[in-house]
């Protein structure tokens, strides 16, 4: 799990182009909308393709989102227990 | 004053404006379900333009087709058929043309595409061939401003009228779909599977579409007399807020609105064609921004729901439709439209009815954060001036 | 009283300079094509994050109304009364490209959302208004070639709204190797300053290239 939760780090900087953001300083539990990291709309967007494309989870309702994209433990649990890549 | 001259609509209801309004009056919708084209991997829920139709329409017009693109061809069968409607002579050093589409042939840029001229995918290139087309000397202008273009294209009309230079502008605005366009819109998960139901309380989304409408404009230097429709005043205000979402409190719309009522009573307007595009955000964007503009009881529709989403044609295409029905004394009904919800309730048309005001205004929203409103008049007849 | 412009910019992808004078800036640093954009942000010290999320048309765009506005006061407070006004030749085509090359084969389909909200022209005037709170009008016209004569007359139409006091009128150009802009901060009742007239902007256009080359 803390490894997928590096990647998933990793991959969140790449994708959503965080410049000046280090992996060390996303808290795992820390919430990834709203001050944390300034994330807007168009960002969970972008992490529905990125949960797509890299793990071949397919969301269909955005809405869903919200709940997934709470933090990023949350985030890696989800993909853990759906990936199908 | 600026003065409407002629027009023309070409759309999945029709190539005229007649065909399209009487499919409006009577509620009908040119959406439904396609299966998959343009290299699409599923059916498309759109309003499509028969291309069978074009070819043979435009084939029946012109006697070359010079290696046009369907989007083209579409720009100057409609361009064609709004001037012959105005009876203006295109090739006239005084007629400019507009020309306003987000997108053009951007599917050109496919590798699947044959491009014997690669310069297709340049707008300003697209809005030359209509103006060769017709002889048409001056240089368009070529406006490219998300969803707000065909509004855009129709404040720069105004202006280049009333600036002397022209005596006609004719603004068209077109766009076909591919699958550049639709990819996106359905990475932005703002497409519905169903037609689109514009104000609904269970509105899901958008449906895309294709168009190409033509308004001719002219400027007479007289004053309004009965019968004239005239295009009053137009603004473009930013949200300065977000490039895709629209703003919560719909400040762009709202000062666009405000722009354009100092001088008209609100109790005046006939209606306000709404972008309502049926997506949950945009659609209460505007309804916030219509009731703090004091609008709320204004009687207000969306034709997203005859059309679809034609993008940079919307402006045109809707003014078009809107404009007659002031000149009708019609409320057109919102396609798709049963019930309100949400917070905010407007006087949503969800059939048709008859109004005798004088003004209308339409109301577009674009990516970029860019909002536009329009303010129509029709001259019933002569009336005393109230403010003597 | 006539409109004047009261700064200029131009931006390409190896200098950039401010009423005509190249800025120290990491000219000598940039030695990789591309990230000359990145280190002219860094040297200007603008915390806006945002920044690295925009395509090149729009960060081209967006510097170039912060080497003109960074001086201004005061600032970020919104008004309806400053335009952004922008031409170019090749539309969103460098962003455009992307997406397609995103879309292009059927097997890895897997169109970006942040790619495609920036392949319409104006989010770069859009971004502009953003930063800057400027709720006033926001265009873009695409036409065939950088001219003076039209980047005139298109900043003059938005003058057309009486809300207008200042338009900020830009040549943003990104495709096919080229990367230039070209932005004016035009006011209507400017007190001092450059005659807003196409011999005008045509000279400051020129001998600011000419810098370049």
């Amino acid at each position: 799990m803390e490894e997928l939760i590096l990647q998933l780090k990793q991959e969140i900087i790449k994708v959503l182009n965080l410049e000046d953001v280090k992996p060390e300083t996303i808290a795992d539990d820390a919430p990834l909308f709203g001050d944390g990291l300034g994330l807007d709309s168009i960002d969970a967007l972008e992490l529905i393709v990125l949960m797509e494309k890299t793990y071949g989870i397919k969301l269909e309702d955005p809405a869903r989102g919200r709940e997934i994209f709470k933090s990023i433990r949350v985030m890696a649990e989800y993909i853990h227990a759906n990936r199908r890549k | 004053m600026i003065a409407w001259a002629g027009d023309n609509i070409i759309s999945s209801l029709g190539f005229t404006t007649e065909a399209c309004y009487r499919s409006v009056e009577a509620g009908r919708s040119g959406v439904r379900l396609h299966s998959p084209f343009m290299g699409l991997a599923e059916p498309l829920m759109a309003s499509l333009i028969d291309r069978e139709q074009l070819n043979d329409s435009f084939a029946a017009a012109y006697s070359s087709s010079d290696g046009y693109t369907a989007l083209e061809k579409a720009a100057i069968l409609s361009v064609g058929r709004a001037a012959a409607q105005a009876q203006v002579d295109l090739s006239d050093p005084g007629v400019l043309l507009v020309f306003s589409s987000t997108k053009g042939n951007v599917h050109l840029l496919d590798e699947n595409e044959s491009q014997p001229h690669r310069e297709h995918i340049y707008l300003w290139h697209t809005a030359r061939l209509i103006a060769e087309r017709f002889k048409n000397p001056n240089e368009p202008v070529a406006i490219s401003n998300a969803c707000i273009s065909g509004g855009c294209a129709q404040i720069v009309a105004m202006r280049e009228l009333e600036s002397g230079l022209y005596h006609h502008v004719v603004v068209v605005g077109v766009e076909m779909l591919s699958k550049f366009i639709v990819s996106g819109f359905q990475s932005l998960k703002a497409l519905s599977p169903e037609p689109c139901r514009p104000f609904d309380a269970a509105r899901a989304g958008l449906n895309l579409g294709e168009a190409a409408a033509t308004i001719v404009y002219q400027r007479v230097d007289r004053e309004e007399k009965s019968g004239d429709v005239a295009l009053l005043r137009g603004a473009v205000r930013n949200d300065a807020n977000h490039i895709s979402g629209p703003s919560r409190t719909g400040e762009g719309s709202l000062l666009a609105l405000q722009a354009l009522l100092r001088e008209v009573a609100r109790s005046d307007v006939a209606f306000i064609n709404a972008h309502g595009t049926a997506t949950a955000y945009n659609d209460d964007m505007e309804a916030t921004a219509i009731t703090r503009a004091g609008l709320h009881a204004t009687a207000v529709n969306s034709l997203k729901g005859n059309f679809g989403h034609t993008l940079g044609a919307a402006g045109v295409l809707e003014s078009i439709i809107s404009a007659h029905a002031l000149k009708r004394g019609a409320l057109l009904p919102t396609c798709g439209f049963k019930a309100g919800g949400g917070e905010l309730r407007l006087n949503v048309l969800d059939k048709a009815g008859r109004t005798e005001k004088p003004y209308c205004i339409k109301m577009l929203s674009g990516f970029g954060g860019c909002n536009a409103a329009l303010l129509f008049k029709y001259v019933k007849e002569e009336r005393p001036c109230r403010n003597p | 009283m006539p409109q004047s412009i009261k700064r200029y910019s131009y931006i390409t992808d190896r200098l950039a300079l401010v009423d005509g004078k190249t800025l120290p800036v990491a000219a000598a640093e940039a030695t990789e094509e591309g990230n000359f954009l990145t280190l002219l942000y860094r040297s200007l010290g603008i915390d806006y994050p945002k920044f690295f999320k925009m395509d090149s048309l729009s960060k081209l765009g967006f510097l170039a109304s912060e080497l003109i506005l960074k001086d201004e006061s005061p600032r970020f407070t919104p008004r309806e009364d400053v335009a952004v006004v922008c031409l170019n030749r090749s539309s969103s085509l460098s962003t455009d490209v992307q997406h397609q090359a995103s879309i292009q084969h059927e097997d890895s389909c897997y169109p970006s959302p942040s790619v495609f909200v920036y392949t319409l022209p104006n989010i770069v005037a859009g971004e502009i208004a953003i930063r800057n709170k400027l709720l006033g009008e926001t265009s873009f016209y695409v036409c065939r070639e950088w001219s003076a004569q039209l980047l005139l007359r298109m900043a003059s139409l938005s003058f057309c709204d009486a809300c207008t006091r200042a338009v900020l009128a830009a040549w943003v150009e990104r495709f096919d190797g080229v990367s230039e802009a070209f932005m004016m901060l035009v006011e209507r009742d400017g007190l001092s300053g450059i005659p807003f007239s196409a011999e005008h902007v045509e000279m400051l256009y020129q001998n600011t290239k000419t810098q370049n080359t």
